[in-house]
C-alpha cells in the first residue's frame, strides 16, 4: 500500500502511466498485419514514406489505436467512477443499462437502417441517443428527487438490460446475414470501424467526462463511507451522484457508441490499479483514464496480429486477457484480506 | 462437397415444394418449378419477384417449423448452415423429405442445380442451364487466357471486412475472368480481413459488391494511396451460387477489363 | 453547566416516517465541555435523532439549533466543520489506508480537487496517535478488525476538528482496554472545552463517562441528569423494562441487573 496523496505522487504516478501508454500507442502503430518494417512506420509518421505505407499507418492504424486508447480510457474511467457510485468495487460500467440502451440504438441502426436509408455509419449516433434515453429512464425510475440509492439503481439496470437484449434478439432476428454478424461483433465490442472523425468525438467526450468527474474525486472518497458520513463531511450526495451519473453516461454512452460492448475493461483496470496505486479517486480516476487507454491499446494490438490477415473483435481479447486476469486480482484480494 | 441427405423418392416429382434458401429458390425457378413451390423463406421473397404472393416460413436463421409443416411440404430444400442444421434434423424427425445441398465453389453449383434438377422431375431443362454455364465458364477463360492477371478484391461487406476467398464459386469465376483474386491466401472461403491487410495487397482492382448507402468510390477514397480501380456490383448479383452465374461471369469479366458493364451502365 | 454555551439543541422535535411516530416532543440539549450520554433500549430512536441532530433528517416539527442559529440555515460545509458524527457503520468498500480515511476528516476545511497540506496531514497524524493507531497509518482499512476501523473511524471524525462530536455506538466492536482509553479521551475532549454526545447501550460506561444521561423512552426524553439522579430502579424498569440496582463504587455508579423472575 503506498503513502497518501500528494501533488508529487500524482505527478510521479500518472506520468508513469502516461509513459506507459506512449509505449502501447508505439507498439499499436509499429504492429499490424501487413508486417511493416520500423523504418517505414517511422518514416511515415514523419511524413515520409511511399503512399501504401502511409495509408496503413496515417490512415488505418493511427486512428485505430487513437480510438482504442479513448474507448479503453472512457469505459475505465466510467468503470472507477460507477464503482464509486454503486459502493462497489465489482461494479461495471455496463451495469445500469446505460450501455443496454446504446446497443439498442446502434443495432437498431444496423439492422433496420438500411430500409430507412441510414448506413452504419449512422451506428454510433443513434447508440449515443439510446445512451441518453436509457440515463433519463434510469433517472425517472429512481424516483423524483431520489436519493439515487446504490440498491435500487442496481435493480433497475437490471431490468433495463434485461429488457435492452429482448429487444436486440428480436431485431437480430428481423435483420439479415450481413447485417447478423455486424450485430454479433458489435455485441462482443468491435474496433474495426476507426474513422478518425469518431477518435475526436471520443476524445472530446473523455475531456468532457474527466472535466466533470475530476471535481468530483474527493467527493467520491466520501462516498465511500457512506451517503450520510459524505454529508457530514460538507459534501452533497444526491447532487454528486447525479452529476456522476451524468458525467458517466455520456463515457459509456460514446464508448459503446463507436466500439459495441467491449467488455472487462471497466472492471478490471480500476481493481487492478486501485491495488497498485491505492483507492484515492484524485489519483484513480486519471490513472484509469491512462490505464485503461494503454490496456484497449494492446488488446487491440492483439486482436490485430493474433490470426494474421483477418482480425479478432478486440472484445473477445479483453475477455480472454481480462477474466483470468480478474480471477488472479480477486484471488489476491482475498489472501490480503485473510 | 456436394452433400445429398435424401435420395429422390421413386415415382412422381414432388409437387409441394417449401426452399428455405435463396439460392435453391433461383435454381428452382429458373428450372420452371414455380408452380411446385408452395413456401419460401424471407430473404428468398425479397429475392425473387416472382415468388410473390408465396407463403413465406420465417427468416434464414429461424425458419418456423409449425409454418413449414402446415404447408404439407412433400419435400423442403435448404442449406444446412449453422442455423438450419437443426432444423433439418427436426424435419427428418418429422420424416418429412429434404433436398440438403451446400455448394461452395462453381462445379458445385452446378452439380446441385443438377441434383435440383433431378429431384424436382426437371433433368431436361438443369442439363441445359448446367451446360451453359459450364460453356460462359470456358468461353470466359479462353477469352482471358494469356492476358495479364488483374490483382482484384471482391469485397461482400466493408465493415467489418469480408471478401471473396479461396475455392468459392466466385473465386473461381474471377479466374475465369482474368483476374487474380487477392484473398485466395487467406484461410477460408468468406474470410474476414482487415483494412490494413486490404491496402498492404494492393489492389488494382475492387469489386464493391455491398449494400452500403455510402456510394463505393466514396467510401474507398478514405485511403488515396489506393491505386485501384472501384466497381460498384449490386450485392447478390455475382454472390449468390444460384442458377444464373453465366450472367454473374459476365458482370465480372466486364469489370475485370474495365469495361462498362452490359446491360447496366458502369458504377 | 448552565454557564456553558449550548452547543446543540433539539427543541421539541417530532418525526413520524409513513405514519409511525419514531420521536414526539423530544427536548435535549447538549453543552460546550460536557459529556452527554444518550441511552435507551433498541428501537426507542436514538439513531434516529442522531440523524435530526446533524441536519440528515428535517424534523416534522420542532427544530434544531447548532451553536445558537438554526441547524437549517448552516451549509452543509460549515455544519461539518463544527459537528462530526462518528456512525454505527464503518464498512469501507474500496482499500484506502487508514491514513486516507482519516485525511478525510479534513475534507470540510478543503476546497475542489484539493491536496492535503502539510498542517492537515500533521493533524490527522496527531489524531492517529491520539487513537493509538498511529502504526496503522499506512495499512488497508480492508485488513483491519472491527475494533481497530472503529478507531480510524473516530480519529477521521476528530481531524475534521469539530466543537461537537457525535458518536453512534462508538463502543460495540472494542474490548475493555479500548473502551476505557476511550472514554478517557471522550473526557479530555470535554475538558478541551468540546461536547460530546454519545448514543450508548453500555449503561455501566455510561456512568463512568457521562456527566449526564438523557434516558429516551416512548419518543421522548424521559430523564435526563446525573448518573445518580437517572439511573434508578424505577426508570431502569420504564426505560429498559428490567429490574437493576446502583451500586455505589469506588470508580463510581454501577448498573447491576437483576434475573429476571
Amino acid at each position: 500500500m503506498s503513502a497518501s496523496l500528494t501533488a508529487g505522487r500524482l505527478v510521479r504516478v500518472l506520468a508513469t502511466l502516461a509513459l506507459a501508454l506512449i509505449a502501447a500507442l508505439a507498439l499499436g502503430v509499429a504492429v499490424g498485419p501487413a508486417g511493416l518494417a520500423l523504418a517505414d512506420v517511422w518514416d511515415a509518421l514523419v511524413g515520409g514514406a511511399e503512399p501504401v505505407v502511409r495509408d496503413i499507418v496515417l490512415r488505418v492504424r493511427l486512428p485505430r489505436v487513437l480510438l482504442a486508447a479513448g474507448v479503453g480510457a472512457s469505459l475505465a474511467t466510467a468503470g472507477a467512477a460507477f464503482q464509486a457510485l454503486l459502493r462497489n468495487p465489482l461494479a461495471d460500467p455496463f451495469i445500469l443499462g446505460v450501455s443496454g440502451g446504446a446497443a439498442l440504438g446502434a443495432i437498431f441502426v444496423i439492422a433496420l437502417g438500411a430500409s430507412v436509408g441510414l448506413g452504419a455509419s449512422a451506428a454510433p449516433p443513434a447508440a449515443f441517443v439510446g445512451a441518453i434515453v436509457a440515463v433519463l429512464l434510469l433517472l425517472a425510475a429512481a424516483g423524483p428527487r431520489g436519493r439515487l440509492d446504490a440498491t435500487r439503481l442496481l435493480l433497475i439496470g437490471v431490468v433495463f438490460n434485461a429488457l435492452a437484449s429482448a429487444l436486440i434478439v428480436f431485431l437480430a432476428s428481423l435483420a439479415g446475414l450481413a447485417e447478423g454478424s455486424r450485430i454479433f461483433l458489435y455485441l462482443i465490442g468491435n474496433l474495426s470501424d476507426a474513422r478518425p472523425a469518431l477518435a475526436g468525438w471520443v476524445g472530446a467526450f473523455l475531456a468532457l467526462g474527466l472535466a466533470g468527474l475530476l471535481p468530483l474525486a474527493r467527493a467520491l472518497n466520501a462516498l465511500a463511507l457512506g451517503d450520510d458520513s459524505a454529508a457530514l463531511l460538507g459534501f452533497e450526495p444526491a447532487r454528486v451522484k447525479l452529476a456522476l451519473l451524468l458525467t458517466t453516461s455520456l463515457l459509456v454512452g460514446a464508448a459503446v457508441a463507436v466500439a459495441g460492448l467491449v467488455g472487462f475493461v471497466g472492471l478490471i483496470v480500476p481493481h487492478a490499479l486501485r491495488l497498485l496505486i491505492g483507492a484515492d479517486h484524485r489519483l484513480l480516476l486519471p490513472a484509469s483514464a491512462l490505464g485503461g487507454a494503454c490496456f484497449l491499446v494492446l488488446c487491440d494490438a492483439l486482436a490485430r496480429t493474433a490470426l494474421g490477415g483477418p482480425e479478432l473483435p478486440v472484445g473477445a481479447i479483453t475477455a480472454l486477457v481480462g477474466g483470468p486476469l480478474f480471477l488472479v486480482l480477486l484471488r489476491r484480494r482475498d489472501w490480503a484480506l485473510r | 462437397m456436394l452433400a445429398l441427405a435424401a435420395l429422390a423418392s421413386a415415382g412422381e416429382a414432388p409437387r409441394r415444394v417449401v426452399s428455405l434458401n435463396p439460392s435453391l429458390t433461383a435454381m428452382a425457378l429458373a428450372l420452371g418449378a414455380r408452380e411446385q413451390l408452395v413456401g419460401i423463406d424471407d430473404f428468398s421473397a425479397r429475392q425473387e419477384p416472382s415468388t410473390a404472393g408465396l407463403p413465406r416460413v420465417g427468416g434464414l436463421y429461424d425458419p418456423s417449423l409449425e409454418a413449414v409443416i402446415a404447408l404439407r411440404p412433400d419435400l423442403v430444400m435448404l442449406v444446412p448452415s449453422a442455423e438450419q442444421r437443426g432444423f433439418q434434423d427436426q424435419l427428418a424427425a418429422l420424416g418429412i423429405p429434404r433436398f440438403v445441398a451446400n455448394p461452395v465453389s462453381y462445379d458445385e453449383v452446378l452439380g446441385t442445380l443438377a441434383a435440383v434438377g433431378v429431384r424436382l422431375g426437371r433433368e431436361r431443362e438443369a442439363e441445359a442451364r448446367v451446360a451453359s454455364l459450364r460453356a460462359a465458364r470456358a468461353r470466359a477463360e479462353a477469352a482471358s487466357a494469356g492476358r495479364e492477371r488483374v490483382r482484384t478484391l471482391l469485397v461482400l461487406q466493408r465493415d467489418p471486412l469480408f471478401v471473396a476467398g479461396r475455392g468459392t464459386f466466385v473465386d473461381d469465376m474471377l479466374r475465369a475472368a482474368g483476374a487474380e483474386n487477392l484473398a485466395a491466401g487467406l484461410a477460408g472461403a468468406w474470410p474476414r480481413a482487415s483494412r490494413e491487410w486490404l491496402l498492404a495487397a494492393r489492389p488494382d482492382l475492387i469489386i464493391d459488391s455491398t449494400d452500403e448507402p455510402e456510394p463505393a468510390p466514396e467510401f474507398w477514397a478514405r485511403w488515396p494511396s489506393l491505386r485501384a480501380r472501384i466497381v460498384s456490383l449490386p450485392a447478390g448479383a455475382v454472390t449468390l451460387p444460384g442458377p444464373m452465374l453465366d450472367r454473374a461471369l459476365t458482370l465480372l469479366e466486364a469489370a475485370v477489363r474495365g469495361e462498362p458493364a452490359p446491360e447496366r451502365g458502369p458504377q | 453547566m448552565n454557564a456553558q454555551p449550548q452547543a446543540l439543541a433539539l427543541d421539541d422535535v417530532r418525526i413520524a416516517p409513513a405514519g409511525r411516530v419514531v420521536l414526539t416532543g423530544a427536548s435535549l440539549s447538549l453543552a460546550f465541555g460536557e459529556v452527554l450520554v444518550l441511552a435507551g433500549r433498541n428501537g426507542a430512536g436514538k439513531t434516529t435523532l442522531l440523524r435530526i441532530a446533524t441536519g440528515l433528517l428535517a424534523p416534522d416539527v420542532g427544530q434544531v439549533l447548532l451553536e445558537g442559529r438554526p441547524l437549517a440555515a448552516h451549509a452543509r460545509r460549515e455544519v461539518a466543520r463544527s459537528l462530526a458524527l462518528v456512525a454505527q457503520d464503518s464498512s469501507v468498500p474500496f482499500p484506502f489506508t487508514v491514513e486516507e480515511i482519516v485525511l478525510l476528516g479534513r475534507a470540510p476545511h478543503l476546497r475542489g480537487f484539493g491536496f492535503e497540506s502539510r498542517e492537515d496531514r500533521r493533524i490527522a497524524g496527531a489524531c492517529m496517535e491520539r487513537l493509538g493507531i498511529g502504526a496503522l497509518a499506512q495499512r488497508s482499512i480492508l485488513e483491519l478488525s472491527g475494533g481497530e476501523r472503529q478507531l480510524a473511524m473516530i480519529a477521521r471524525a476528530l481531524a475534521q476538528t469539530p466543537r461537537i462530536l457525535l458518536l453512534d455506538e462508538p463502543v460495540a466492536h472494542l474490548d475493555l482496554a479500548h473502551r476505557l482509553a476511550l472514554e478517557e479521551l471522550l473526557r479530555a475532549l470535554a475538558h478541551e472545552g468540546k461536547a460530546v454526545l454519545l448514543v450508548s447501550h453500555d449503561l455501566a460506561g455510561a456512568a463512568r463517562v457521562a456527566d449526564r444521561i438523557a434516558l429516551l423512552a416512548g419518543g421522548r426524553i424521559v430523564a435526563c441528569g446525573a448518573a445518580r439522579e437517572v439511573l434508578h430502579a424505577d426508570l431502569m424498569r420504564e426505560v429498559f423494562g428490567v429490574d437493576a440496582l446502583l451500586v455505589e463504587t469506588s470508580e463510581g455508579p454501577v448498573v447491576v441487573p437483576r434475573r429476571a423472575g
